[in-house]
């Protein structure tokens, strides 16, 4: 309690600084965890420093200090980032110039460069995250930032903070529908120059794979994609979504194929459909890598192929779908899947002999054990099916475990997995599984994607998150092309059947929480999630297709980019004539006062009583009374009445309209 | 080199208000153009607006829209904190050439409160910085204090006055300009130091003399009226009782003093008037300072004897607006 009183009892300066500081600190908390640490420990150690010199009335620091924090900031940004350009280090020095100018908080301009700064390092949360939660929290840092604005332009007194906090919101509630017209009609354009490549903390899938890579995505629970099924829902064990397929091996890093051969040996997709489809429709977050992950098997066929407006769409021949440019939009896509296909070319061709190089002088144990299982009597003639059945044999009997905390592996990491520690999760599986698939002639790769979905549909969404992501392998089989397998599977079924990653360890809250009331737990997240998907829908996926769907609504014929600005041109000089019809009214408005005294002054003129315009009304009742007596002594109270309720407290601006019909009456009594 | 023709359209324009002690605002008379505040707010959205089609961020329209959209409110917001107010000026009682003379300028409110409104004078190297921040409650009055210095003697115009606020955000600048009808009337500034009253008067020269020898002569008490001396209160004994009481100097008209132009000569500076003028008002301040019955005698005009604080203000009114 103490502490709130002496917080009540600070001078002003002192609050507003305090103030200021706290809605910094709000601003820039959650970059905390995407910042380096020093940054972050820098920033709070400034915004300490300065909330200190603010409560002891101290002087600010000279420049040069302020100059030389700034310098160390800059240096340690080029140590931690390796640059001073691109997103993250941007975000870095904007938090640590943030914090550095509310020390030289000079002037009222220094105040406003502050303001705007902060506005725009709300701006950069979202390059990181737009979700719900990200955009409530900083409703409550515009508001803050807003408020601090106003109270800098409230210089007497000591203005309560609540009153600088309406006057905000009152701007901001009466600006919202400016906002609303522009969001729904600022016509959306593409970026307009190309963006640094700062997408690898993003997505779960990259592009190329890395011993360790993908663990780190395991535990990422943001949502990659929501799919809806339309008729049979498959089950878990069909759902592969198909990203990256990685043939090439340089020993450390698994890439895309980089081909050896002319176009016309090459293998290509050859897709053969059994069955019948699943029909989907997909909502993507944006990846930032050019493709898109789809079901497999989704044909190039007219009625399965997805097409969305605005992007080229290409299967490639290793049967994965990538579109022209990284997708940093939300895409919605409606195609067609058969679980069961046949895909690759049937027949031995050159091409494939790319599917089987290794790199020299990698993993020599592993090379050994292949040779030897090949060389052993019964796998002599052994095709392709019977000896990957021998490799998951191996894997389910040879005392491999899946975990997601395998550690680092070193150079022959292959070795070291398949022989001492044995210890790995999906992607250790299967590059172990190609690399030997290959050491015995056989093509093989690895496919990355997703795998599974959440058990449970959310608004008929099966949601797939980063942790689905996963890594599984295909070998080539003469005349049946390339067959799927996950060796994952043989020594983690759960992982396929149910899913689901196996789940790391929960934070403490929501641990307690599902210990104590599963169902509970399971269903706020339900809860949050379908919240989470509508504002997904409406606000975050609102895109140049939704808005020349409103203006098809609107009555369009063929809406295209003018029309979106035609609307809001149209809608501009609307609210300005609008807003010139309402100045030339309000010019001969009068205070409604000073109208209802005229008023009152022509109806006492009649009536024989002269008053002067600027009478009280209890002026004008004496009058009434000296003039007319007893007779006038009901009139003379309805204007008593008048004057006890302008100035008496709480002031009434105008009477209610009985008063002028009591008036009226007392008048018209005496009228004769 | 834009500066003449910059003068003179300010000329005109000030030329073209009217003079008036009690101006109200309205949507002809405030004027309102964005600050440099302003200027780089609108610079930082667009900047935002390109952060966020370059990185598509639904979001980040929205916060650029929403902050655009609090912008514009903003200037209704600011240009509404003047609108409907009104600014009426004091009379402004006589000072002194060269001391500040304090206008009382009374924002009467008829609406909701206003808050930040500042008072300075339009033309700021010439008529001082003084400058006044004032909130205005609702259906309120307030008075804001600026003062203004009066060079030389004489009636003086008020030069034109700015009302202006920032108020909410500091983006716009919401402005008024007025010219007050009043004038405050400057009195010449007395010689510094006092000289000595002249010392021999050709009438009754020799009780004047004595008077001042022997101090003021207790007469008598009576209760403090409006215009009475300060030095003729009688301290000690309102302490004692709480009431106002002035020391009865009723015989003073019988001795009298002349002030005269040509006496008031100033050694060494001829035969200007200023001086004389600064001479003349010392002696009047003396003089009434001692509760002396005087005369002013001016060429062309010429006060009759007298005293008290009417007397010394039509004295002082006279030495103001001697040709």
């Amino acid at each position: 309690m103490a502490p709130l009183q002496a917080l009540r009892h600070l001078p002003r300066d002192a609050r507003d600084t305090l103030f200021q500081l706290v809605v910094i600190g709000w601003t820039v908390l959650p970059h905390v965890s995407h910042l380096p640490v020093w940054c972050g420990g820098l920033a709070f150690l400034i915004l300490a420093w300065r909330a200190r010199l603010a409560l002891g009335n101290a002087p600010l620091p000279r420049r040069w200090v302020v100059a030389a924090v700034l310098t160390l900031a800059m240096s340690l940004t080029l140590w931690s980032e390796g640059t001073l350009l691109g997103r993250d280090a941007g975000v870095t020095m904007l938090v640590v110039l943030m914090a550095l100018k509310t020390l030289e908080l000079r002037a009222r301009r220094d105040a406003m460069v502050v303001f705007f700064l902060g506005f725009f390092l709300v701006l950069t949360h979202f390059l990181y995250s737009q979700s719900l939660l990200v955009a409530v929290s900083m409703v409550f840092s515009v508001w803050g930032l807003l408020t601090a604005l106003v109270l800098a332009h409230m210089p007497v007194g000591r203005p309560p903070l609540q009153r600088a906090g309406a006057v905000a919101a009152k701007a901001a509630l009466y600006g919202a529908p400016v906002m609303v017209v522009l969001f729904l009609l600022f016509p959306r354009m593409g970026p307009l120059w190309g963006m640094p490549q700062d997408s690898a903390g993003r997505t779960g899938l990259s592009g190329t794979l890395r011993m360790g890579g993908v663990a780190e995505v395991a535990n990422d629970e943001t949502v990659a994609l929501r799919v809806r099924f339309q008729g049979r829902v498959p089950g878990q064990d069909e759902l592969y979504f198909r990203g990256p397929v990685l043939s090439n091996f340089d020993g450390r890093e698994w890439t895309r194929l980089i081909p050896s051969f002319p176009p016309n040996l090459r293998p290509r997709s050859e897709i053969q459909l059994i069955g019948a489809p699943i029909e989907y429709e997909m909502t993507l977050e944006p990846s930032r890598l050019p493709l898109l992950p789809l079901l497999e098997m989704t044909p190039d066929r007219a009625d399965a192929a997805p097409d969305i407006e605005g992007w080229t769409l290409t299967l490639r021949p290793d049967a994965q779908w990538q579109v022209d440019r990284p997708v940093t939009e939300r895409l919605r896509v409606r195609a067609k899947a058969w679980p069961q296909h046949r895909h690759g070319p049937r027949k031995d061709i050159l091409g494939l002999r790319d599917f089987v190089t290794l790199p020299a002088g990698y993993n020599p144990r592993a090379m050994a054990w292949a040779a030897a299982l090949r060389a052993r009597p019964e796998y002599a003639n052994a095709n392709a099916r019977t000896l990957a059945t021998a490799l998951l044999e191996q894997i389910r009997g040879g005392g491999y475990t899946y975990t997601l905390e395998p550690g680092a592996y070193g150079r022959d990491a292959i070795d070291e997995f398949w022989f001492d520690r044995k210890l790995g999760f999906c992607e250790h599986f299967a590059a172990s599984f190609v690399v030997l698939m290959r050491a015995m002639d056989v093509p093989a790769r690895i496919v990355t994607g997703y795998q599974g979905a959440d058990a449970q549909p959310v608004d008929g969404y099966h949601i797939v998150r980063q942790s689905n992501a996963h890594a599984w392998v295909e070998y080539w089989q003469e005349g049946e092309g390339w067959i799927r397998s996950d060796p994952t599977a043989a020594v983690a079924p759960e992982r396929i059947n149910a899913g689901r990653s196996l789940p790391p360890a929960r934070g403490f809250v929501a641990g307690a929480l599902g210990n104590v009331n599963p169902a509970l737990a399971a269903e706020m997240r339900q809860f949050w999630e379908a919240a989470n998907n509508r504002w997904n829908q409406w606000v975050l996926n609102y895109s140049r297709g939704q808005q020349f769907s409103l203006l098809k609504d609107l009555g369009v014929q063929t809406p295209g980019w003018q029309d979106l600005a035609y609307a809001l041109i149209g809608l501009l000089c609307t609210v300005s004539l609008a807003g010139a019809a309402w100045a030339l009214w309000d010019r001969h408005r009068q205070d409604p006062w000073v109208r209802l005294q005229r008023r009152i002054a022509e109806r006492l003129g009649e009536l024989g009583v002269a008053v002067q315009p600027h009478d009280p009304p209890r002026t004008r009742a004496e009058r009434v009374r000296g003039r007319l007596g007893d007779r006038g002594q009901a009139l003379a109270r309805e204007l008593d009445a008048l004057d006890q309720l302008r100035y008496a407290r709480p002031a009434r601006r105008v009477p209610d309209r009985g008063w002028w019909r009591r008036f009226s009456t007392a008048a018209a009594a005496l009228d004769d | 080199m834009f500066e003449p023709v910059r003068r003179r359209i300010r000329q005109w324009w000030l030329s073209r208000l009217p003079l008036t002690d009690s101006w109200t605002l309205d949507q002809r008379n405030v004027y309102i153009v964005p600050t440099t505040g302003g200027l780089v707010f609108s610079l930082t959205l667009l900047l935002m607006l390109l952060a966020s089609i370059n990185y598509q961020l639904n979001l980040g329209y929205v916060l650029t829209f929403l902050l655009a959209g609090s912008g514009l409110v903003s200037m209704h917001l600011t240009h509404g904190n003047l609108r409907g107010l009104t600014l009426h000026l004091r009379p402004i009682p006589p000072v002194f050439a060269g001391d500040p003379a304090l206008l009382d300028i009374v924002i009467t409110n008829p609406g909701a409160e206003r808050h930040g409104v500042a008072l300075r004078f339009h033309d700021r190297e010439a008529h001082g910085s003084s400058f006044a921040w004032c909130d205005v409650p609702a259906l309120g009055q307030t008075t804001a204090r600026v003062t203004i210095v009066p060079p030389r003697r004489g009636w003086h115009g008020m030069p034109t006055i700015v009302a202006e606020t920032g108020f909410p955000f500091g983006l716009f600048r919401a402005w008024t300009l007025w010219r007050p009808a009043a004038q405050v009337l400057a009195y010449p500034r007395p010689e510094q130091p006092a000289p000595p009253l002249p010392a021999a008067a050709a009438v009754a020269g020799e009780q004047a003399a004595a008077r001042r020898t022997q101090g003021s002569e207790f007469e008598g008490v009576r209760a403090w009226r409006r215009g009475d001396s300060m030095r003729d209160v009688l301290w000690k004994k309102v302490a004692r009782s709480g009431e106002m009481v002035s020391r009865d100097t009723a015989g003073a008209g019988g001795r009298e003093l002349s002030l005269e132009w040509h006496e008031a000569r100033v050694p060494g500076r001829g035969n200007d008037t200023e001086p004389r003028l600064a001479r003349l008002a010392a002696w009047v301040l003396a003089a009434d300072g001692q509760g002396l019955a005087y005369r002013l005698a001016l060429p062309g005009r010429e006060l009759p004897v007298g005293h008290g604080d009417a007397h010394r203000r039509a004295a002082l009114e006279a030495l103001a607006l001697h040709a």
